[in-house]
């Protein structure tokens, strides 16, 4: 049975469990027989879906990550779970599309599946970021469709791959369809939306919009795109290149003001989306892909595991500012230094996933020729340490303000080992994700 | 065992240590010294099967073939003298913090920092080299951050931004290295295959300057060492700064002498604006750990003189200065910080006749002090000597106005010590008890030996240098 079937039909059916205490553990043994299947090779297979090799190598880390989400899950959270799991077979569905029919199919799909994710509203505030996300989304729909009707006027079929010999006409309206796409990767200047919904919507909730969703959605996009993207002029390579620059910049000053540690991670996130344009504007070179996909993966366990971390802590202690972490690491050093390890790794600090990641995919750029806008995205990644460490230093060197321990939970801990068992494993070994591009 | 072993073990043990005795700090420190003897050991079992000429492979791992990226381990005698150099300090750091407070987490950081320094000296591919190279700030940071003294979160923070930026621009040179070569790994590139070798030599140098430090890029310096405890502060001297002239040496002027001959003027300059600057600074300080601060980098000032000669007398020189500062810096700091936790002032004003209540560490001082001045039968003689001569030798008799460096170093450490060893006993220093504990002497002690014994027979050292460049005056 293909993994997506598996967990398409276990999201539907899990209404029907959803009284007993055992969806979290059928939803951990679903996510590991799809694993299982996908290691045996098996996909979609229907018409306008394929598999690559990366591909599948993706929804196996996407699998290994949503089941350190559902770890972090209380027995309670069921209707959260379901759209895990729908938003999980989407991604598949999403990353798998080999047409742009599909693609704008299940794009939208996964849309809507965020959409009635994020409307668990509990107070105004998720309510703000709950909108600004539906409007944002509704409003690249429009984009795309227009984009979409464009390209079918110009007298192409949207039910075939995308090649490489397009027209003018037809080149603006594949722009059209990227640039609602950047809606999603929140890229300058459709970011605006995404710091208040990741800040405001729950932290988990935050977790997948901003790490499992955006990253599915970068690496499907330059999947279909590729031939595309190949075609295009050194102005337009320079433009792209530039819309990276300024939103990781723009990312990295911003969050360097924020006083909310959810609002600093999503200012951080926008700047991440910098990063992963650049494999985008370096497509000239072959590391392209296996920077892109590098990144992805690892922001994929980063990004997840703080935010996952943050819910953790907001709903255990209430910590939301800053000034809430202080002394953390006395209170529970375990927590202290989960935290600690993905935030450095976001920070790009070596031996961890987040450099390895990044010298690949800034390795392309330079290959690429683009070497001006990578020493502009090296100097954000260092200077992006400003506030990262800033956040380790109210969890080490500061004394701590309550002098409540803080007890760990079991499957939450459990969640954020595998996590960070993979922010490690890609930080050091590289090949894995070299294999699965091809030429190694 | 693998020698990456030597690397990645003592990072994992570094956790794992923690986790299960986070608090026993005894037996943590029993890893360390028992985790950094083995290493001395092990860079002593290399130094002896070093082939005549060229590197020793110890292997390659982690093999990305597509990207021609591995971890490849080479070792010459090079980088062998600064295992030796760092394990040994670190054996001798541990001793002295042997009563440092939160002990657990103190020696496993330290544990960590082994295993990232081992990986610097090892490893001759340029990206796994920038991995270990950016991995010890981490520990470094943490060091200063929570034991440091009352600026130390400015001080972490700033010192880790600092270097982190420049480091960005090494990284970017190493890119384009491999973007114009194809290769990662140092020893199989060729100068010319290099196509913009201004840019990289430039981007090279001041990511390695940062790190030496060199005037201007030195402000990081100061706060850092000023704040971290005295024995963080003789490791960053000892093992941190060695790290950026080890990097000026091997990927600098070993891997692009002809460029390097070109921009020797520059080298120059920096070196002899470094070593003034920071010397007349030193002369205007009253604080004992600041002025102690400046003396390093007025020597690694020196260092860079000697290297901007780009020759096989220059690069000996170099090296012997390297060892002989961090010999003669790390007690000075070490015994900064036992006047400070003694009298609670780092003020040299408020200090003076230390030597009527503490003759022994007052001794050590003036021996580290006199030997950081150049005084014969010392290390600081040697040193000083062979790069002002081989930078007399290379440029001509005007450069012998770097003597003039001698005497202001002569002003700042006998005036220092004017103010604080001797003179008349001060009320700061007649209520302090200078309860010293004896291991933490030892290491003094040690320091002190070692700085005669090579002081008196340098030769050692010396063969190191003719064994490390040997080649060097041949392949370029």
């Amino acid at each position: 049975m293909s993994p997506f079937a598996l967990v398409f039909g276990t999201a539907l059916l899990s209404p029907l469990i959803s009284h007993t205490r055992w969806l979290k553990g059928l939803s951990l043994l679903i996510l590991a027989i799809a694993g299982f299947n996908l290691s045996l090779g098996e996909g979609i297979g229907l018409t306008y879906f394929a598999q690559t090799d990366a591909i599948r190598f993706f929804e196996g880390i996407i699998l290994i990550v949503a089941a350190a989400i559902v770890l972090h899950f209380d027995h309670d959270d069921h209707g959260t779970l379901t759209q895990l799991l729908l938003i999980v077979a989407a991604s598949m569905a999403l990353l798998e599309s080999s047409t742009l029919l599909s693609f704008v199919i299940t794009f939208e799909a996964m849309s809507i599946i965020s959409f009635v994710l994020v409307s668990n509203i509990k107070d105004s505030k998720q309510a703000e970021g709950a909108i600004k996300l539906f409007f944002t989304g509704a409003t690249a729909t429009g984009i795309i469709l227009f984009g979409l009707a464009l390209f079918t006027l110009s007298g192409h079929s949207i039910d075939t791959a995308l090649g490489n010999d397009y027209d003018a006409f037809s080149l603006i309206a594949l722009s059209l369809i990227f640039i609602g796409i950047l809606y999603k990767l929140t890229i300058f200047p459709m970011h605006a939306w995404a710091a208040d919904s990741y800040a405001q919507v729950s932290h988990s909730n935050a977790a997948i919009l901003s790490a499992l969703m955006k990253t599915v959605v970068a690496v499907a996009t330059f999947h279909l795109f590729s031939p595309v993207l190949a075609q295009l002029s050194m102005p337009s390579i320079y433009g792209l290149a530039t819309l990276a620059v300024i939103t990781m910049t723009l990312g990295n000053m911003l969050a360097l003001y924020q006083r909310n540690i959810a609002r600093m991670l999503a200012y951080s996130s926008i700047a991440h989306a910098g990063y992963m344009l650049i494999p985008f504007a370096a497509i000239a070179s072959q590391f392209a892909h296996i920077g892109l996909l590098y990144l992805a993966v690892a922001y994929l366990f980063m990004q997840t595991a703080v935010f996952l971390i943050l819910a953790r802590l907001y709903q255990d202690d209430g910590i939301e500012t800053l000034a809430d972490l202080k002394g953390l690491a006395q209170r529970n050093p375990l927590y202290a230094l989960l935290f600690s390890v993905q935030l450095l790794s976001l920070a790009g600090i070596p031996l961890l996933a987040g450099f390895m990641s990044k010298a690949v995919a800034f390795y392309a750029g330079v290959d690429a020729g683009l070497w001006l806008f990578v020493l502009i995205a090296l100097l954000n990644s260092a200077l992006s340490v400003g506030y990262y460490a800033w956040i380790i230093k109210q969890l080490y060197f500061d004394a701590p303000t309550k002098d409540r321990p803080l007890v760990s939970r079991l499957g939450f801990v459990l969640g954020e080992l595998i996590l960070v068992a993979g922010t490690l494993y890609f930080g050091v070994v590289a090949i894995d994700v070299f294999k699965v591009i091809g030429g190694n | 065992m693998t020698y990456a072993t030597l690397i990645f073990a003592p990072i994992a043990l570094a956790f794992v240590g923690y986790a299960l005795f986070s608090q026993r700090g005894n037996v943590v420190r029993g890893i360390a010294l028992t985790t950094f003897a083995l290493q001395f050991i092990v860079a002593i079992g290399l130094y002896n099967q070093l082939p005549a000429t060229g590197y020793l492979d110890l292997g390659a791992f982690l093999s990305v073939d597509a990207f021609h990226f591995a971890l490849s381990l080479r070792v010459d005698t090079l980088s062998v003298v600064m295992l030796l150099l760092s394990t040994m300090l670190l054996i001798l750091v541990t001793l002295s913090s042997w009563t440092m407070e939160k002990s657990a987490a103190y020696f496993s950081l330290l544990i960590g920092f082994s295993g990232a320094i081992m990986g610097v000296f090892m490893t001759t591919n340029l990206l796994w080299f920038f991995i270990f190279w950016e991995l010890t700030l981490l520990p470094m940071f943490f060091l200063v951050g929570i034991w440091g003294g009352e600026q130390r979160v400015y001080a972490a923070i700033k010192f880790f931004l600092y270097t982190h930026v420049a480091s960005m621009l090494l990284l970017l040179a190493l890119f384009l290295i491999y973007k114009q070569t194809g290769v990662w790994d140092v020893t199989l590139i060729k100068e010319a295959a290099i196509a913009t070798p201004a840019l990289v030599w430039w981007l090279l140098f001041i990511g390695f300057a940062v790190k030496m430090p060199l005037f201007p890029f030195h402000t990081w310096l100061p706060d850092a060492h000023v704040q971290a405890p005295a024995p963080v502060s003789a490791l960053l001297a000892g093992v941190l700064l060695k790290m950026g002239a080890y990097g000026l040496i091997r990927f600098v002027i070993e891997l692009m002498p002809e460029v390097s001959r070109e921009h020797a003027l520059y080298m120059l300059t920096l070196g002899l604006l470094t070593a003034f600057f920071a010397g007349l600074l030193a002369i205007y300080e009253q604080h004992l750990k600041k002025m102690v601060a400046y003396s390093s980098i007025s020597h690694m000032g020196l260092v860079m003189v000697a290297l901007s000669t780009v020759t096989v007398e220059g690069l000996s020189a170099a090296l012997f200065e390297m060892v002989g500062h961090a010999f003669i810096i790390s007690p000075l700091f070490l015994i900064a910080g036992m006047i400070y936790h003694q009298t609670g002032s780092y003020q040299m004003r408020d200090m003076g006749g230390m030597m009527q209540k503490a003759p022994y560490l007052s001794a050590i001082f003036v021996l580290a002090g006199m030997a950081a001045l150049g005084m014969p039968a010392t290390m600081g003689f040697v040193g000083e000597l062979t790069v002002y001569l081989s930078a007399i030798a290379h440029y001509g008799a005007w450069v012998a106005i770097i003597a003039l460096l001698s005497m202001l170093s002569a002003g700042y450490l006998i005036w220092s010590m004017r103010r604080v060893i001797y003179g008349e006993l001060s009320p700061l220093m007649r209520n302090s008890q200078f309860v010293i504990h004896r291991i933490e002497f030892a290491a003094l002690v040690v320091f002190g030996l070692l700085i005669v014994l090579f002081g008196v027979y340098p030769q050692p050292i010396f063969d190191a240098a003719n064994h490390s460049f040997a080649y060097f005056g041949g392949r370029s």
